[in-house]
C-alpha cells in the first residue's frame, strides 16, 4: 500500500475577495512524482506557495508525514523537507554561485561569526560536479551565467540537501530541451530515492509522461486525483475546465490558400549573434508560423520586424515601401508585437488594465491634447470585454492578473489599436487550455477581418494547428519552410529544427 | 586582433583576469596622472605630492567603505557629513580627558550609535532612506553645534597620530580590511547583496531583512565614526555647521563607491574604492596645480566620475537603468 507522505487539510487562502484557495484537500504518497494542474488562477502555485512558506495560510493545515507543517519562509520549509524550484528566476544577482546554493543555509560554514568561503565553494563545487554540472564554477559571480544555467544552479539548490517533498513549478516553460532532459533525470532521481515531487506544469503531454498520478485544480477547489496511466489529455482537459473544449481548439479549414497582396516584406535582416540573412513575405489575412529549438534566433525576428533589435542590418518594409526602423514607426504603421516576456516586455505590471490597455492609443484618445478618464475607461472596457479578460474593472491592477488574462491584456490593447499587422511570440506560453482556445479563436477571427499575424512558437502543435504557413529556423537561420497542411506532422518540423 | 579582442583575452587569463579590475583602475589612476604632468610639470606630482594626496584620500575611502553597505542594498544616507562632524567633536571633547581612548571610542561609539538611529527609524518608519536621513542629517547637525557652543574645537597637538602617516595609513588599513572581511567572510556581506538583488526573494530565503538594514547603517556610521576621527586628525580642529552644509561631506566618499559598485563584477570592491577616491583626489589637486577656479575643478570632477563609470559599468544593449 502507498504511503501517505504529505496531507493537505482543508487549506483555505484568500487575497482580497478573491478566494485563491478554497477548502483543498489532497494527499501526495511516498516516492512518486505528483502533477498538479488546473486553469490559470486556478490556485495551483497559491497552494504550493503555503506548502513552502511563502504565503501564510488562513485556514487549515498541512501534515507532513504525520506532524503539522508550521513554516514561514523558505528555509523553515527546507529544515522541514519541504523546498521549490519557481518558474521565473530563483537566484539573487550579485552573490556567487556557491553564495546562491546555500542562501539563508550558510550556518553550516560560520564559526564565531566568520564564514569559510573556501569551505562553501569547495561543497559546492562538489555538489555541481555530482549533479553533472561540472562546468559551472561554484566561485563565479552568478552574473555570469545564463537563465537555463541559473535555473540547473536552482535545481541544486532546491535538492542537494534530500529534501522530502519538492515542488516544480512551471519551471519546464522556462527550459530549453536539454535543461527539461536534466530537470525530468533529477525529478525521477528523487522519486527513486523514495521521496515526492510535485509537478505543476500547463503541458499536459509532460504531464501524462513523466507523472505518476495528477491532481486537478479548478478555481481554486480541489476536483480529482487520477492515475497519469490511465487518463487522457483530452479527460485532462475535461477535468482543468470543466466541460469538453477539444472540438474548437485549433483551426480546422485546410487547402484556402492566402490572398496574394504582401502587406510586409522582410530582406536580408541580420541581428549580429542572434540572426543571419532572414528573408520572407507576410501575406494579408495569413497567420504566418516560426518555429524552431527556444535558441534558434525565431524571439530576435519578432522584435526585428518591430524594430526593437539592436544593430540590425537589412530591410523591413510595408506593401508602400515604407521602412521599419523603429518601434515608434512600427507603431505608427500599425504594426503591433506582445513578447514572450509577457512580464517585464509587455505589460507596466503595477498600472491598472484600463492605463496599460490605452498605452499605445493614447495619442488617439486625447482631445487636444487632455485625457479624459471617462472616455479611456469606455475604451479600455470595450476591448477588455471584447476578449473576456476576467477582471473586477479596469482599474484593478495587471499585476492581480492570471498568466492568461495578462496576455489578453496584451492582446486588448493592440486590438484597440486596430493594429493590421500583429506579431505574436509565444502567446500560449504558460497560459491553460480554455485561454488558450480563446487565443486561437481570436487569431482565427482576426484573420477573417484581414489581419497579417506571425506567430512565433516552441509548441509544434499550435503551429500545425493555426498557421498558414510554418517557417522553420536553425542557428539563427531560416532551415526550412512548409505550407498548411493536414497531413503536416510534427516530424516534418523537427527535422528542419534539429 | 582588435582591441576588444586583447581586451577579452586579458579578462579570461587565468593571471590577469583576477586583476583586471585593479589593472584597470591603476591604468586610469597613471593616464589622469599623466594628462596633470604634462600640463603642469613644475606643480604638480612629485612623489611628496602624491603622498599627500593619498593621504588626503583614505580619509573619503573609509567613508565609502561604510557606505558601500547599505548602497548595495538600494539605500542611501545624506547624514554622513553631519555624522563626521559630530562624532569628530564629541571625539575631540573626550580626547581631552581620556587621550587617544577618548578619540577613538568617542567617534566610533557616537558614530555607531546614530547609524543604529538612523536604521531603526528608516526601518520603523517605513518611509525612504533619504528623507529619513535628510531630517536627521539637521538634528545631527544642530546636536553638534550645540555639542560645540558654535566654537571651534581643536584637536590637542599630541594626540594628532592619526593625522599623518603611519597612523592614518595604519587605521584606514584596518578599516579597508574590515570591510573586506566583512563582506567576503561574514553572512552580513552575503545578506546585503541578496537584499539589493531581490528583496522578496531574500525574505522568503529566512533573511531578516530589517535586521540586515539596520546593521548596514550601524557599519556605515561605525566607518563614519573612524572617518571622524581621521578628518579630524588630518584638519586637526572641527567647527559645527548648520543650514544642510554638512550636505558637501556626503558626496566624496559616494564617489569612491560608485566605483566599488562598478568593479565589484571584477571582485575588488574595496580596492576600486580606495584607488577610485584616490583618482579623484589627483583630479582635485591637478586642478589646483594648474589654478583653476573651485567651480571649474566641481564641473571636472562631476563630469570624469561620470565618465569612468559610465565606460566601466557598460550595462547590457537594452538594459533597464534607473
Amino acid at each position: 500500500m502507498n504511503e501517505i507522505i504529505l496531507k493537505a487539510e482543508n487549506v483555505c487562502k484568500s487575497f482580497g475577495i478573491t478566494k485563491a484557495v478554497c477548502d483543498v484537500s489532497m494527499s501526495f504518497v511516498k516516492g512518486e512524482i505528483h502533477g498538479l494542474i488546473g486553469e490559470n488562477g486556478s490556485g495551483k502555485s497559491t497552494f504550493v506557495s503555503m506548502l513552502c512558506g511563502i504565503h501564510s495560510i488562513d485556514s487549515g493545515r498541512f501534515v507532513l508525514n504525520g506532524e503539522e507543517l508550521h513554516v514561514r519562509n523558505q528555509v523553515q520549509a527546507n529544515d522541514k523537507g519541504v523546498s521549490i524550484i519557481v518558474q521565473e528566476m530563483g537566484t539573487l544577482s550579485g552573490l556567487t554561485v556557491a553564495d546562491n546554493i546555500f542562501l539563508g543555509r550558510e550556518d553550516k560554514f560560520v564559526r564565531f561569526g566568520i564564514k569559510n568561503t573556501a569551505a562553501m565553494n569547495r561543497e559546492a563545487a562538489m555538489l555541481l560536479e555530482k549533479y553533472g554540472f561540472g562546468d559551472i564554477n561554484a566561485a563565479a559571480m552568478i552574473d555570469n551565467y545564463n537563465f537555463e544555467d541559473r535555473k540547473l544552479i536552482e535545481i541544486v539548490k532546491a535538492t542537494h540537501f534530500g529534501p522530502r517533498i519538492v515542488v516544480v513549478d512551471e519551471t519546464t516553460t522556462a527550459l530549453s530541451q536539454k535543461g527539461r532532459e536534466e530537470l525530468y533525470k533529477h525529478m525521477r532521481r528523487i522519486r527513486d530515492e523514495g521521496n515526492t515531487v510535485i509537478f505543476i506544469s500547463h503541458n499536459l503531454t509532460e504531464i501524462i509522461e513523466y507523472t505518476d498520478s495528477v491532481s486537478v485544480l479548478r478555481d481554486g477547489k480541489y476536483i480529482d486525483t487520477v492515475k497519469s496511466s490511465e487518463v487522457s489529455e483530452d479527460e485532462l482537459k475535461r477535468l482543468m475546465v470543466g466541460r469538453e473544449i477539444a472540438n474548437k481548439y485549433y483551426r480546422t479549414d485546410y487547402g484556402q490558400p492566402v490572398e496574394g497582396e504582401t502587406v510586409l516584406s522582410v530582406r536580408n535582416v541580420s541581428v549580429p549573434g542572434q540572426i543571419t540573412d532572414i528573408s520572407f513575405e507576410l501575406h494579408k489575412g495569413e497567420i504566418l508560423g516560426f518555429g524552431g529549438l527556444s535558441e534558434c534566433g525565431m524571439h530576435e525576428v519578432g522584435k526585428a520586424i518591430f524594430g526593437a533589435s539592436f544593430d540590425r542590418a537589412g530591410t523591413v518594409a510595408l506593401a508602400n515601401g515604407t521602412k521599419i526602423d523603429s518601434i515608434p514607426c512600427a507603431i505608427k504603421h500599425s504594426i503591433a508585437y506582445a513578447s514572450k516576456d509577457r512580464d517585464n516586455e509587455s505589460l507596466v505590471l503595477f498600472d491598472s488594465i484600463r492605463d496599460n490597455i490605452v498605452l499605445p492609443s493614447i495619442n488617439d484618445l486625447a482631445e487636444k491634447n487632455i485625457l479624459k478618464k471617462k472616455k479611456l475607461d469606455k475604451f479600455a472596457n470595450e476591448y477588455a470585454k471584447m476578449i473576456s479578460v476576467k477582471m473586477t474593472g479596469v482599474d484593478q491592477f495587471v499585476s492581480n492578473l492570471s498568466g492568461g488574462n495578462k496576455q489578453k491584456v496584451v492582446l486588448a490593447r493592440w486590438i484597440g489599436k486596430n493594429s493590421d499587422i500583429i506579431v505574436l511570440d509565444s502567446p500560449t506560453r504558460g497560459i491553460d487550455v480554455k485561454v488558450k482556445a480563446d487565443i486561437y479563436s481570436l487569431m482565427s477571427e482576426l484573420k477573417e477581418k484581414g489581419k497579417s499575424i506571425i506567430m512565433i512558437s516552441e509548441e509544434i502543435q499550435e503551429l500545425l494547428g493555426m498557421c498558414d504557413r510554418i517557417i522553420i529556423m536553425k542557428n539563427g537561420v531560416i532551415s526550412g519552410e512548409l505550407a498548411r497542411d493536414e497531413r503536416l506532422n510534427e516530424e516534418d518540423l523537427i527535422v528542419k529544427m534539429v | 586582433m582588435n582591441i576588444a579582442d586583447r581586451i577579452n583575452k586579458i579578462k579570461n587569463n587565468k593571471i590577469f583576469g583576477r586583476f583586471y579590475g585593479v589593472l584597470l583602475l591603476l591604468f586610469i589612476a597613471a593616464v589622469v596622472f599623466a594628462v596633470f604632468k604634462i600640463l603642469t610639470p613644475d606643480n604638480f606630482g612629485t612623489p611628496e605630492k602624491m603622498y599627500y594626496y593619498l593621504q588626503s584620500s583614505i580619509i573619503y575611502s573609509v567613508g565609502a567603505c561604510g557606505l558601500y553597505f547599505i548602497v548595495v542594498m538600494g539605500l542611501f544616507d545624506f547624514s554622513i557629513g553631519a555624522n563626521v562632524v559630530l562624532s569628530a567633536i564629541i571625539a575631540v571633547t573626550l580626547s581631552r580627558q581620556f587621550g587617544y581612548a577618548g578619540l577613538l571610542i568617542g567617534a566610533l561609539v557616537c558614530g555607531t550609535i546614530i547609524g543604529f538611529c538612523n536604521g531603526f527609524l528608516y526601518t520603523k518608519l517605513k518611509i525612504p532612506s533619504m528623507i529619513v536621513t535628510v531630517g536627521l542629517m539637521l538634528i545631527f547637525e544642530s546636536l553638534a553645534y550645540f555639542a560645540s557652543g558654535g566654537e571651534k574645537q581643536s584637536l590637542d597637538a599630541s594626540l594628532q597620530f592619526f593625522g599623518k602617516a603611519p597612523g592614518n595609513m595604519i587605521l584606514a588599513f584596518v578599516a579597508f580590511l574590515l570591510t573586506f572581511f566583512i563582506l567576503k567572510y561574514t553572512k552580513i556581506g552575503t545578506y546585503c547583496y541578496a537584499i539589493g538583488s531581490d528583496e522578496y526573494v531574500a525574505k522568503n530565503m529566512g533573511i531578516n531583512v530589517t535586521k540586515y538594514k539596520i546593521i548596514g547603517f550601524v557599519l556605515l556610521h561605525f566607518f563614519v565614526g573612524i572617518m571622524a576621527v581621521l578628518s579630524v586628525s588630518f584638519g586637526t580642529s572641527v567647527t559645527a555647521t548648520t543650514g544642510m552644509a554638512s550636505m558637501s561631506r556626503n558626496f566624496t566618499p559616494l564617489m569612491g563607491t560608485f566605483f566599488g559598485l562598478a568593479f565589484k563584477k571584477y571582485g575588488t570592491p574595496v580596492t576600486a574604492m580606495v584607488i577610485g577616491e584616490f583618482i579623484i583626489s589627483i583630479i582635485f589637486n591637478g586642478f589646483i596645480a594648474l589654478g583653476a577656479p573651485t567651480t571649474i575643478q566641481n564641473v571636472v570632477t562631476g563630469a570624469a566620475l561620470l565618465i569612468i563609470v559610465a565606460l566601466t559599468t557598460k550595462p547590457a544593449k537594452g538594459a533597464v537603468v534607473k
